[in-house]
């Protein structure tokens, strides 16, 4: 793999973009506090902060769908009124979010060209599709214009956005959480693709967690708290610690180590286990306290061995075996009564109800033990139990009926682990489950990770962050193409040679 | 791992294979069609008779009227249940005007009946995209609504076919041209024409593509700048506008209105959408196949009546279990398709992460 440079270049001139003394609250809760923001052509900005530092709520405001109460946003130096998504974009202002937002039953050239197709009424397929491949080249991305958006890749889906902003004479290109969900490779591509766009003179803003990607690609960096400007300093001058200080405005200590600890009997065995097209021949041992970690690329088939292990799509062959019983596990509710229990990685679509209040997600999964006489719901017990872990896991939250689709995503997260956690389980699987959330959210989650390791629980880690998965593992089981690579314990538990084995180099 | 600049030129993949999921569905829905013609051919004597197969198109041309404008309302991922209701108002003015005037002319006619559907589709569309009211309750309102207004006005008065104008009692005779010893009836060529230019336009014009774009994901189109009012307020007026024209129709066909007509049209124009694969979901789904949904529908109702041995009262829940059927098989097989070219996607996208 080729490095490339991403060589500062010192911000010249007026900038295309300013936001001046933006705020904006919510009912009680003031998301932003006059902030302010330049954005010059050709820089790649980073705005880092934890949740609810109120980087979501800018990038609304620059996108059109919030408007400020005071404050207001310039263009060339003139302020402009953002009312609608469209009209940002027609000024120029792209945005592409963390799940892409494409139009899954369309083609992708349709999703490039939805909203400007252009003169007339007829649409021109052949051209469009021409136009859409052009653009696709550009960007070193070897996708059919006339696929089918859902039948692409997190990562494609993704270039098809970038193409979109493209196609539109993109001048301010916003990315929150790009790399998210994207491979070690697909990162690197798109870093190539941002590098380009700024050489042509757009300016980009990046909203990242992963610090070292923000490092990598920013030239200057600007820090927000609690809704207030903290920092706004050139890349070459930021330092790790000074940046998390900054952030969280206390010194974090070094990330989260986990003290590992002899482990007990084996709590979990898998032998064998198959599914044609995703996996084959995984076997392994789980030991109550222990943290078995899962390394590998985006798409090694390691949510998919999860699923089966959960029953949520059924293993050809191989055995699963708990306490030393051979399970058939077909659905979750099984996998349940077993003790497993998924913490899964799509939290929006899989985890949490959105809707529904933080209690009411806590406690589903186990709710029989809340039915009362009558078949009634008892709420008070049920309102008990969410508050424990409302304390234990530090939900940030007004109240417990506070419908869990407006907590931050670290707050999701922290509701998703109650409601596995609140059924006891003696194997729990995570999965990414620190994936878009900020750092003391994480923080938050390493710890309870170690805290259930040594309460006997045998804890499985799957993970694209491999600091993380290094810190917290006993052991490291990496996995490619659906194969298993090895398990790394001890001395050979090391960056390089569980990357090597991911990407199969010898 | 190979270099991406060697990427060739241009795309030369086709994923656009024999399997794609819409093709299927519609080669499907053809041999579903003439199997079943073959099988009742097999068991009724004279199936094909002439008169049968023209009082079968003509069945056919209004309730593929009606499932065309439903498919405009189901792609924006919205639902009409009043299409019966709006069949019904726009049938008994239009016939009651023509009986008190016989001496107007049929394309006036046919806008009073097309201009009182979409004042009613307008209405609905009015109800969602500016009230905000789900589509299932704002339509399951108008259809009582708009039936009860027609029933007061009516007062039970029936039209019958003697104070008609000639010229519409003949209508359902009429025909284009001969094909063989069938004729081909002026009603369903036309229903034919306008279903082949409506769906070409679904996939030509910028309007169709919008209807897509909002029912596949309403928040991208809204980012994208599509006027989401605009375009659901479209779909509703010209879902009533196709429910005007079948009231049309339906006057031909009968010939005797009473303040029933239409009702329980909404279930057959569902269920020939749903069965020609238009998806409840919103977003994908097309005009003929939609069309060849009532097809399907039209073939079997019209086709159990000759068959002694079922019972009439069978005909209803047979087709109620054949929505069961096309939903069943669109979702599994339609999944494993999808999974099928995802799989390729992830695969191709692996090799070049890999070489």
């Amino acid at each position: 793999m080729s490095e490339t440079e991403f060589g500062p270049a010192p911000p010249t001139g007026a900038p295309i973009l300013s936001v001046i003394d933006v705020s904006k609250s919510f009912g009680s809760t003031h998301a932003l506090r006059g902030v302010a923001l330049d954005l010059h052509a050709g820089e790649v900005h980073s705005l880092v902060g934890e949740n609810g530092a109120g980087k979501s709520t800018l990038i609304k405001v620059m996108t059109g769908l919030y408007r400020p109460d005071a404050g207001h946003v310039a263009l060339d130096g003139h302020a402009v009124e953002l009312r609608t998504p469209a009209i940002a974009q027609s000024l120029g202002i792209a945005c592409i979010y963390q799940e892409p937002l494409v139009f899954p039953d369309l083609s992708v050239s349709e999703n490039i060209f939805m909203g400007h197709t252009g003169r007339g009424r007829l649409v021109h397929w052949r051209d469009m599709d021409e136009r859409a491949g052009e653009i696709l080249r550009q960007l070193e991305v070897d996708i059919d214009p006339r696929a089918v958006a859902s039948q692409l890749t997190v990562a494609g889906q993704q270039a098809v956005e970038i193409a979109k902003a493209m196609s539109r004479d993109v001048r301010v290109l916003i990315m929150d959480e790009p790399t998210a969900a994207l491979s070690a490779h697909e990162v690197r591509r798109l870093f190539r693709q941002v590098a380009r766009l700024a050489e042509s003179g757009v300016a980009v803003l990046f909203v990242s967690h992963r610090l070292d990607e923000v490092f990598e690609i920013s030239d200057r960096i600007t820090v927000f708290r609690d809704g207030q400007h903290i920092s706004t300093k050139p890349a070459a001058e930021v330092t790790e610690v000074s940046l998390i200080r900054d952030m969280v405005g206390r010194e974090l200590s070094d990330f989260f180590r986990r003290v590992p600890h002899e482990p007990g009997e084996v709590a979990l065995s898998v032998e064998g286990l198959s599914r044609a097209g995703a996996f084959e021949n995984i076997s392994f041992d789980v030991r109550r306290g222990e943290v078995l970690g899962f390394a590998g690329l985006v798409g090694s088939g390691r949510t998919e061995v999860a699923e089966a292990l959960f029953g949520v799509r059924r293993a050809d062959s191989g055995t699963i075996r708990t306490d030393g019983e051979v399970l058939q596990i077909s659905s979750p509710r099984e996998a349940m009564e077993h003790g497993i229990a998924y913490v899964s990685e799509d939290r929006r679509r899989l985890g949490l109800s959105l809707p529904q209040s933080v209690a009411a997600n806590i406690t589903l999964p186990g709710l029989r033990r809340f039915v009362s006489r009558w078949w009634l719901i008892d709420r008070n017990a049920e309102r008990r139990a969410a508050e424990v872990y409302r304390e234990r896991l530090q939900i940030r939250t007004t109240s417990l009926s506070t419908p869990v689709g407006v907590l931050s995503g670290g707050n999701q997260q922290k509701v998703m682990l109650a409601k596995w956690l609140d059924l006891k389980p003696s194997v729990l699987i995570f999965d990414e489950p620190t994936r878009g959330i900020d750092v003391g959210a994480k923080a938050d989650v390493h710890e309870l990770i170690g805290e259930l390791a040594e309460g006997g629980v045998a804890v499985i880690l799957i993970s694209s962050d491999l600091p993380e998965v290094l810190a917290m593992s006993d052991r490291v089981l990496v996995m490619r193409e659906g194969r298993q690579m090895g398990i790394f314990a001890d001395a050979d538990l090391d960056q390089e040679r569980i990357m090597m084995a991911a990407v199969g180099v010898e | 791992m190979i270099a991406e600049q060697d990427l060739p030129a241009a795309p030369s993949r086709s994923r656009r294979s024999l399997l794609e999921p819409e093709r299927v569905k519609g080669l499907t829905l053809v041999a579903v069609v003439l199997a079943t013609v073959f099988i009742f051919s097999v068991v009724v004597d004279d199936y094909l008779s002439a008169r049968f197969v023209s009082r079968l198109l003509i069945a056919i041309s209004i309730t593929a009227l009606v499932a065309a404008g439903e498919t405009l309302v189901i792609i924006t991922r919205n639902i009409d249940l009043s299409v019966g209701s709006m069949v019904g108002v726009a049938a008994y003015l239009t016939a009651e005007m023509l009986a008190e005037n016989q001496g107007l002319s049929a394309p006036i006619a046919v806008l009073v009946a097309v201009g009182i559907g979409t004042a009613l589709g307008l209405v609905n569309g009015v109800l969602v995209a500016v009230a905000r009211l789900p589509s299932i309750i704002a339509t399951l309102g108008t259809l009582s609504i708009y039936r009860s207004l027609l029933t007061n006005h009516a007062g039970g008065k029936t039209i019958s076919t003697g104070s008609l104008p000639a010229w519409l009692i003949d209508l359902p005779r009429s025909t284009l041209f001969r094909l063989g010893r069938y004729d081909v009836r002026t009603m369903f060529a036309v229903t034919l024409g306008i279903a082949v230019v409506l769906h070409l336009a679904l996939q030509y014009t910028r309007g169709g593509r919008h209807l897509y774009a909002l029912g596949s994901n309403p928040e991208a189109a809204r980012q994208a700048g599509l006027n989401e009012r605009r375009i659901q307020i479209t779909a509703f007026a010209g879902c009533g506008a196709l429910a005007g024209l079948a009231g049309f129709l339906y006057v031909g066909r009968f010939g005797t209105i009473n303040v029933t007509a239409g009702s329980g049209l909404e279930l057959a124009a569902i269920a020939a959408a749903v069965v020609g694969g238009v998806s409840t979901l919103g977003g994908s789904g097309t005009i003929m196949g939609a069309f060849l949904g009532a097809v399907l529908i039209g073939v079997l109702d019209q086709s159990l009546v000759r068959v002694e041995q079922i019972s009439e009262f069978w005909r209803d829940a047979i087709l109620g279990a054949l929505i069961f059927i096309a939903v069943f098989l669109d979702v599994t097989v339609g999944r494993r398709l999808k999974e099928r070219a995802r799989r390729r996607a992830i695969d191709e996208a692996r090799e070049v992460e890999h070489g």
